[in-house]
């Protein structure tokens, strides 16, 4: 086992422990000031909504919550790269709600018996947020960068991480997969080529997706491959970066479910179910717009269409035919993505 | 009474610090050892030579092997001047230097690779001219070598000082009055005396280089048949969701170290009966 993964273990315990810990103490506390009852609610999340939940949603929700029932609540908040968090909860991390980059790791929690009831029998099918594959390009575009078919060009620098140690990048490559397979990127060229020509053009594949857009932050490359909420919050944050939408390119959707063992375990259902439902308001979509993720909800996406407009042919795992049959074809080992780096080694 | 015996002897004394080793060393290291076994064995035998012979295993196997064994190899020669410096000569400074050689041990090896990608990075003055003669160093192998080199600088060093602090001066004065000079004086009195602590910081060296993940992962670009290692692909099958190859290549990776460290051993025994 690698030391990383021995270190991700040994926290996961360590913030098991202390979570039950606080659960345990917290059922029936009483706030010492106003009496009101105090109640925990354990959050697992990905690292990119990190600051919209502590900063918005969380503050709301506890305000929604105080006005409805009286009871203050307090969170707990933990969050990493979506595959290891979804590794620590079924490890023993007693998260009440998780959230999580994509489906598959919400479908490990189900797989582990953590996820009981039907996640995606909500509204938006048990997703919260969206957004897109998109290249970060350099101030001004100097390289003329519009589409996928640029980054084959041999002139051009491309930062992705690895899909195999980084489920985002997963759609990275899902994307321009989709895009050549429905005829909108690629020339009549096959995908195996498009792939090829563009991985060849890669000269670092960090093991995560932040890494490699800070990589190309410091400098490196012409171009990133990366999300549209990414290129917006460095873009907050002072960072000069451009971006491009691809002519065609893939939704990303982001799922929120409640940990039935666990909410049940720590008798916060009620709770872990509120805030699940709370997401979706419009007030709090509103929020998740705010920093840089599409809305889910229809009437906040046509508000934010500035920020976030109409992509020409916008398609979804879905029309690829689902996450099960896309990991079989592009990631497994002896799919797509193994036979382009093979044939670029052989190439070289 | 017992606490007159001497602290070797038999007695329930010593049973139970011997038991009490023998569990903290068992909890601490077996019982890890063994689960990773299990696991890495589960597949069977040829679930591992199946994981290890795939082309990009394979080829990861290859450049962590040589890279460590590159990196051993110079912490020999360097790491031996390292504490000979440090120990025969008095310099302004030299506490600082010695401070400096544990440093490494001190930094997040994560922060070690960080540190390299700000001096050597492409789009870093130093990493750029480098680049452009021809020697990228960052994200590519010249930076795993680098990365390893500064994560193992004190084994060497802090294993061989001591031996030299310790050597008795006498020796050497009387080679020098029957007139040998200093390299060979070196060569055929000091040598023979440091090479124990030197093969000891050597296999260290290598067994830490081999399993080194922090550092690589951020320095050398991890690109598949170009700059990927062994531990860095081996995170890779655990985060796409195959802890069972995983396993197995750990415990290739485990048994390779093992088998070296035998070897070692036993060069070392080789080279003390011809001393």
């Amino acid at each position: 086992m690698t030391r990383k993964s021995l270190f991700a273990l040994s926290l996961a315990t360590t913030v098991a422990v202390f979570g039950s810990a606080g659960c345990g103490g917290a059922a029936g506390e009483s706030n010492q000031g106003t009496g009101a009852r105090v109640r925990t609610l354990t959050l697992g999340g990905y690292t990119t909504p990190r600051e919209v939940y502590g900063r918005e949603i969380i503050p709301a929700f506890q305000k929604y919550w105080k006005e409805k029932t009286g009871e203050e609540v307090r969170f707990e908040e933990s969050y990493q790269g979506s595959g290891a968090q979804a590794r620590a909860i079924i490890g023993g991390f007693e998260a009440d709600v998780a959230a999580l980059s994509l489906e598959p790791d919400i479908q490990k929690l189900v797989e582990a018996g953590l996820i009981t009831h039907d996640w995606k029998a909500k509204p938006y099918g048990g997703m919260v947020s969206r957004s897109i594959v998109v290249i970060a390009v350099r101030p001004g575009n100097p390289k003329g960068i519009r589409d996928w078919d640029d980054l084959r060009r041999p002139d051009v620098q491309v930062l992705t991480p690895n899909p195999r140690s980084s489920g985002g990048a997963m759609w990275n490559i899902a994307a321009i997969y989709g895009a050549v397979t429905r005829g909108h990127a690629g020339r009549g060229a096959s995908p195996e080529t498009v792939l090829a020509e563009i991985l060849r053009n890669v000269p670092i594949m960090d093991k995560g997706a932040r890494e490699s857009i800070l990589n190309f932050e410091s400098g490196v490359g012409d171009a990133a491959i990366t999300y549209e909420n990414e290129v917006l919050v460095a873009r907050q944050a002072g960072q000069q970066i451009d971006y491009v939408i691809p002519r065609s390119t893939i939704l990303i959707e982001n799922p929120v479910a409640v940990v039935d063992v666990y909410a049940d375990k720590h008798g916060n259902r009620d709770l872990a179910e509120a805030f699940v439902a709370f997401l979706s308001t419009p007030e709090v979509q509103r929020m998740y717009a705010r920093y840089g993720l599409r809305s889910v909800d229809e009437q906040v996406a046509r508000e934010t269409q500035d920020i976030y407009p109409p992509v020409t042919d916008l398609f979804t795992v879905r029309d690829l035919g689902d996450w099960p049959k896309v990991t079989a074809t592009l990631f497994e080992p002896g799919a797509l993505f193994d036979q382009v780096t093979t044939s670029l080694a052989k190439g070289r | 009474m017992s606490q007159y015996a001497p602290a070797t002897a038999p007695g329930p004394l010593g049973l139970t610090i011997r038991a009490l080793v023998g569990l903290y060393i068992g909890v601490l290291v077996a019982l890890p050892l063994a689960a990773l076994l299990q696991k890495g064995v589960a597949g069977g035998l040829l679930g591992i030579w199946e994981a290890v012979t795939s082309p990009i295993a394979a080829d990861a196997f290859v450049r962590t092997l040589w890279t460590a064994g590159l990196t051993a190899a110079i912490n020999a020669v360097l790491g031996t001047a390292t504490a000979w410096v440090l120990v025969r000569y008095r310099f302004p400074g030299r506490t600082f230097v010695s401070a400096l050689v544990d440093l490494p041990f001190a930094i997040p090896t994560l922060v070690a690779g960080v540190m390299l990608v700000v001096l050597f990075g492409p789009q870093e003055p130093l990493g750029r001219r480098l680049g452009e003669s021809g020697f990228p160093v960052a994200f590519a192998e010249p930076g795993i070598v680098l990365a390893l080199l500064f994560v193992t600088l004190p084994f060497v060093v802090r294993a061989v000082e001591p031996v030299l602090v310790e050597l008795d001066p006498a020796e050497e004065e009387a080679a020098q009055t029957l007139g040998a000079g200093p390299w060979r004086i070196f060569r055929r009195v000091i040598l023979p005396a440091l090479r124990p602590a030197i093969a000891y910081g050597v296999v260290q060296s290598f067994a830490r280089a081999v399993a080194e993940f922090g550092a690589i992962v951020v320095v050398s670009g991890n690109i598949p048949f170009q700059t990927l290692t062994a531990p860095v692909h081996i995170f890779s099958e655990v985060e796409s969701g195959r802890p069972e190859v995983a396993a197995a290549l750990s415990t290739a990776l485990l048994g390779i170290a093992l088998g070296l460290a035998l070897v070692a051993r036993g060069l070392r025994r080789l080279g003390g009966l011809h001393a």
